[in-house]
């Protein structure tokens, strides 16, 4: 990624959690060549300016609240739990989340497994859950080292997983997404499956973090 | 041979987790937004390994380029290869667009 944007907003949401558009523009030829692949594209009736409107409306509409609605379902609903583990497309529907052209693997975070995702080929990630993956899944350091050193990696996150628990880190691929589904924390027996949703986080369903429960 | 997009197993520095975080531009989101609709099931202009071939294929330069301008120069070859527009098109085009661009950038 860039290092020239890194820091430049901080800002991102307002107070009602809507996403504030982020402005900052590239260098004059990149931006130079994305507006005119995308002019040349309208002109012959590939794509409208209206259908790349709706398609960043639908981005913007993914991301944490949508996977933690996921994970909460699967924490309240055995039989939905069950589907999502063995069919993971099917299950997200329920969502209006349409996976294709690829397949949804969740893998299920136990006392004994803690299961982490990369994808050291590039940045295959579940965007249609969770939106753009977060820069530093896409850097070099993390893609290089998930693979080798995950419990280093995880430690670098404030996460420290107990020796005697195993680490599968899963790497991606142009054809199959993983997302994790991360342990529910204890002290929650009585939420609601709404109050259950907001405790999940982006970096839970990476695996890079456990999600935190009141007591944590 | 290892490609220059096959990083799994090499060393590398701290992932600084709270450093490499921005909230997506719009510009980096009209990119994404052109992948998805060019790749849908509606026009299957692509696939995303074809765009990762085309990435790979970039050499020395695919670390040259920050990760929103690999993907675009992806999508232009990809298009290209595939007759949705022509070089000559392309560029003619980026020379209207180019100084469009320069006469507001310097008016903003």
């Amino acid at each position: 990624m860039s290092d020239q944007h890194h820091d430049l907003v901080h800002a991102t949401h307002t107070h009602d959690g809507k996403p504030i558009q982020n402005d900052d523009r590239p260098p004059l030829e990149a931006e130079t060549l994305e507006t005119a692949i995308r002019e040349l594209l309208i002109e012959k009736g590939v794509i409208s300016s209206d259908d790349i409107r709706r398609a960043i409306e639908t981005m913007d509409d993914r991301g944490e609240a949508l996977g933690g609605k996921i994970v909460a379902r699967a924490w309240v609903d055995e039989d939905f739990r069950q589907r999502l583990l063995s069919e993971g497309d099917a299950a997200v529907r329920d969502f209006g989340i349409d996976m294709r052209p690829t397949e949804l693997c969740v893998v299920e975070n136990t006392d004994e497994v803690h299961n982490m995702v990369v994808c050291t080929l590039c940045s295959c990630y579940p965007r249609p859950i969770l939106g753009l993956p977060p820069v530093w899944y896409k850097r070099r350091d993390y893609r290089a080292r998930a693979v080798r050193e995950p419990r280093a990696i995880l430690a670098e996150f404030g996460t420290t997983i107990p020796e005697r628990k195993q680490v599968r880190v899963h790497d991606s691929n142009a054809d199959l997404r993983y997302l994790v589904l991360p342990q529910r924390p204890a002290g929650t027996d009585d939420w609601s499956e709404e109050q259950l949703a907001e405790l999940v986080t982006r970096d839970s369903m990476i695996g890079v973090a456990d999600v935190r429960g009141p007591t944590d | 041979m290892r490609g220059p997009h096959d990083l799994g197993g090499l060393p590398g520095g701290p992932i600084e987790p709270a450093v490499h975080e921005h909230e997506p531009t719009h510009w980096e989101k009209r990119i994404e937004a052109m992948m998805v609709l060019l790749f849908d099931t509606k026009r299957r202009l692509g696939r995303v390994d074809e765009s990762r071939r085309m990435q790979e294929a970039l050499g020395e330069d695919y670390h040259k380029y920050p990760y929103y301008e690999r993907r675009l120069q992806a999508v232009s070859r990809l298009m290209l290869e595939k007759g949705v527009f022509s070089q000559e098109e392309l560029e003619a085009k980026q020379r209207e667009v180019r100084a469009r661009l320069e006469a507001e950038r310097s008016g903003s």
